[in-house]
């Protein structure tokens, strides 16, 4: 630390940066969690509630979201205009076609502290259906987060060298009579 | 019609097995290695190609022996399951991909264990192996086949699925394991 000019350490310490998302074939919870520790500002040791230490986060490629289980028939989305009779329901998949950025946005409204400090760390949550950012954004990113969950390759994504490096397990022939 | 039978002569030639006479299947054999023969296996012709040439008025179908190099030796070539045979027990999980694609049919199902001479548990675990793998649709090209001209009538939305189950065998070590047997 001795190598650094006051100004500068203080510059480091104090800025505020911009971290990336991909949400390609991720869960969205957990892209939720990882946005909300840094909205937040937990990820640093400075870290106080009052002292407004969160950072920017972008999310991109929302609509590839992949949810676990059955939760895109079962996932219920519920909210009320406020007039009688007002009550809607909605699923998750039904949600996304309406618009592919709500899951992600309502999860981490969700997670963040319930305080009105919820209100600005949201305009601090930029998020993208697909990989198109507009230039000032994409201007400002600092660093790109690693994605929480490995995606499975496919069949179709390995080369036919490793198609035909991998042995064959059986054959016609291993097959006995009685 | 002569194809067809010529087609099921072939397939009783090749030691009596009960194949499906869908092409896939014929198809999908042509396509195995050849592996060296032991005292134990019964001796056979080997896999055949079938060429049709047409000259005139007369079709030529002719079976063509396949030369096919024979593939590495598996380290345990006395047990009866392939899957004990390369002592892949408790390894593979459904994100194994080239393992799975050996035991599935073109359009997805399972192939039938008195084929790929699988034993019952090991049948069922890959079986719900491939299950997992088609929900996270990771054999894209394995779909069942539509007739033709078919036309969806509304596009199904394209939804991503993940799987979180590994398979339990594989974060529990203590299994008893025992030779394959049928």
């Amino acid at each position: 630390m001795s190598s650094f000019t006051r100004s500068a350490q203080q510059w480091a310490t104090f800025a505020r940066s911009w971290f990336v998302i991909d949400a390609r074939m991720q869960p969205p919870g957990k892209i939720a969690t990882m946005c909300s520790v840094r909205l937040q500002g937990k990820h640093k040791p400075i870290y106080h509630a009052l002292s407004d230490c969160g950072d920017h986060v972008v999310v991109i490629n929302t609509k590839h979201i992949a949810f676990s289980g059955n939760k895109w028939e079962q996932k219920v989305y519920s909210s009320h205009t406020g007039y009688p009779g007002g009550f809607k329901q909605v699923t998750a998949a039904q949600l996304h076609q309406k618009d592919p950025k709500a899951i992600v946005k309502l999860a981490v409204y969700g997670m963040l502290p319930k305080n009105l400090h919820r209100r600005t760390m949201m305009q601090r949550l930029h998020i993208f259906a697909d990989d198109e950012l507009p230039e000032d954004i994409r201007a400002n990113l600092t660093e790109e987060l690693a994605q929480p969950r490995k995606i499975p390759r496919k069949l179709s994504e390995y080369t036919q060298e490793e198609i035909d490096a991998f042995p064959r397990l059986w054959t016609p022939y291993h097959y006995t009579f009685k | 019609m002569a194809a067809r039978s010529v087609l099921k002569s072939v397939c009783t030639s090749l030691a009596g097995l009960k194949l499906g006479a869908s092409g896939s299947n014929v198809s999908a054999l042509q396509r195995i290695n050849v592996p060296q023969l032991s005292a134990l296996t019964i001796q056979s012709r080997g896999i055949r190609q079938v060429v049709e040439k047409q000259e005139g008025k007369t079709t030529t179908v002719e079976g063509r022996s396949v030369e096919v190099p024979a593939g590495p030796q598996p380290p345990n070539p006395t047990a009866k399951c392939p899957i004990y045979r390369w002592n892949l027990q408790h390894k593979y999980n459904y994100t194994d991909v080239l393992l799975l694609s050996q035991f599935i049919r073109s359009d997805g199902g399972m192939l039938p264990r008195k084929i790929t001479g699988l034993c019952a548990e090991e049948h069922r675990k890959i079986a719900v192996c491939v299950q997992m793998a088609h929900r996270a649709g990771l054999l894209p090209d394995h779909r069942p086949k539509l007739p033709e001209g078919h036309v969806p009538k509304k596009a199904k939305p394209q939804l991503n699925r993940v799987n979180q189950a590994i398979w339990l065998h594989l974060l529990e070590c203590h299994h008893s394991v025992h030779p394959g047997s049928q």
